[in-house]
């Protein structure tokens, strides 16, 4: 995943958080430090196939990343966090994941306020920590969307309802990351972000689901002479519906976790709902996943599945002559985003040593509306925590 | 001669002894904590999911340092769970922001003083390093 935010407020949160942490730090408040590193390596099965941003050439950039973070306890309930991630695919310059300051209410209320992580998945909270996990990167399928923190305040509070317990994430604020829409990196913003995780825990049975929604702007300059065309030709509904400019993006998860002696099974569901966008109307994702812990090696399969579709929104449009250069266009945009794919996965985790572990995996990829893109891939990881 | 008869006498004596306590392993809390603790819960607490004793005292849990044959006991017959996926546990959340793994201590000796001296300490040992500086809850 990308990461450009605006100059500014990057340095601005950057020299705000780093003082309060020395701040914490000259006071004598305990910083505490951790981290977490994966250095993965894949290649393709043949030249002409690329998958995940790997290709037939053994390549290590794509999904490594090492991080640090440091977590100071200021005392009355008040810590600072800050997670520092450096990824391959970034030429490893380091960027700050998060940075917030927590504020235990009570032992079951905590409350966030900074840059931290949105809880759309199951795995969202440490998504980058392939430890936390059976898999190298939790199925990419799913797991798609292209940014997964944000600027705001977050609400976490736990209890207890018969035997599982619950735990409810509510967040509330905007991003600003550029999205890749249309081929390249787009100014983006999201306003009013928000929704809810829940999460219920009863020993070997996780049950998730989630809800999030956002006002959506995003520049799309190769769509702009399109709209205006719309416009000219008396039709600026359509060009509406091309432009994404406060429109609205809802998502919605379901996932579950069976971790019973040796046994593990994981689902998770998603479904993202653009309107009025030049992109996918509706996007359903889905895995499953079956594993078996030997002693400390682990062998899971999974299975995955994507689809998405587009409406066109050019029906009632009449099809002359002069419009053709608008439909043609128009409807080649929305018929292209339909897609249907789906792959298998097969891995093995060996956890070879207390802090670390070494995993291997095989995934085969097939697009079933255009078979030139199915692709196999290997990877290997050595991953850790510190 | 003597001497190093009983010395090697009284060193087998040590290793049969020290053999026969790893086979148990015994949860402590200190010795004012008159709370009353259901064995059920002896896993969600040493999981940090319940944060008080039912007297109100904040629970403080202490485990051992991590290549110990005693905590892997532990961990295997009350928690269930293997090394590993404990400290994926703790990892999920120290890395997600939401809590910090227990302290960790060097050895049995450490872990008893330690729950002695603070009140609302929780924490595990072999079965023969039991002393009356602590209360026994429950022996696995």
């Amino acid at each position: 995943m990308n990461k450009h935010c605006g100059v500014n407020m990057k340095n601005i949160h950057k020299a705000l958080v780093l003082s309060s942490v020395i701040m914490a730090g000259s006071t004598q408040a305990e910083i505490t430090f951790n981290g977490f590193a994966s250095i993965v390596g894949g290649i393709t099965t043949s030249s002409d196939e690329t998958l995940y941003s790997y290709d037939d050439t053994f390549n290590f950039a794509p999904d490594s990343l090492l991080a640090l973070q440091a977590s100071s306890d200021l005392g009355e309930g008040l810590s600072v966090t800050t997670q520092i991630l450096a990824r391959g695919e970034n030429d490893w310059d380091p960027d700050f994941e998060w940075a917030y300051i927590a504020y235990n209410a009570s032992d079951d209320l905590r409350i966030l306020a900074g840059r931290q992580r949105v809880p759309f998945y199951m795995y969202s909270d440490f998504l980058d920590v392939s430890y936390a996990y059976p898999w190298i990167e939790p199925p990419a399928g799913v797991y798609s969307l292209q940014f997964s923190t944000f600027d705001g305040i977050g609400a976490m509070y736990n209890t207890s309802i018969g035997s599982f317990d619950s735990s409810v994430h509510l967040i509330y604020g905007g991003n600003t990351t550029d999205l890749s829409i249309a081929g390249a990196l787009q100014n983006s913003r999201l306003k009013n972000l928000m929704g809810g995780a829940w999460t219920l825990t009863r020993d070997w049975l996780t049950l998730r689901a989630a809800y999030f929604q956002a006002d959506m702007f995003i520049d799309v300059p190769p769509i702009e002479p399109l709209a205006a065309g719309w416009a000219a030709a008396g039709f600026p509904e359509i060009g509406d519906k091309l432009k994404v400019d406060d429109d609205k993006g809802a998502f919605t998860e379901l996932g579950f976790q069976i971790d019973y002696n040796n046994i593990l099974v994981i689902g998770e569901y998603t479904l993202l709902e653009l309107n009025d966008t030049l992109l996918a109307d509706e996007a359903n994702s889905y895995f499953l996943m079956g594993g078996y812990r030997f002693d400390n090696i682990l062998v899971h399969a999974t299975y995955g599945w994507d689809d998405s579709s587009k409406s066109r929104i050019t029906n009632g449009v009449p099809e002359i002559a002069p419009l053709l250069p608008l439909l043609i266009p128009t409807n080649g945009q929305t018929d292209g985003e339909a897609s249907d794919s789906s792959y298998i996965t097969l891995g093995l985790r060996w956890d070879f040593h207390d802090s670390a572990a070494l995993k291997f995996e095989y995934t085969s990829y097939s697009d079933d509306l255009n078979s030139n893109n199915d692709a196999g891939l290997f990877r290997t990881a050595l991953v850790t925590v510190f | 001669m003597n001497i190093i008869k009983s010395k090697f006498l009284l060193s087998i004596l040590a290793l049969l002894f020290s053999t026969s306590s790893l086979a148990g392993v015994s949860v402590i809390v200190n010795s004012a904590n008159g709370a009353a603790i259901d064995e059920g819960d002896l896993s969600r607490i040493f999981l940090g999911k319940v944060k008080k004793f039912s007297t109100g005292d904040k629970i403080t849990i202490v485990n051992l340092k991590y290549k110990q044959a005693t905590r892997n006991e532990f961990e295997k017959k009350v928690l269930n769970k293997s090394a590993s996926q404990v400290k994926a546990y703790w990892s999920k959340l120290m890395f997600s922001g939401k809590g910090k793994p227990p302290k960790e201590l060097a050895s049995d000796k450490d872990i008893l003083a330690f729950v002695a001296k603070t009140p609302g300490a929780i924490g595990y040992v072999a079965d023969g390093s039991v002393d009356d500086s602590v209360k026994v809850i429950k022996s696995f």
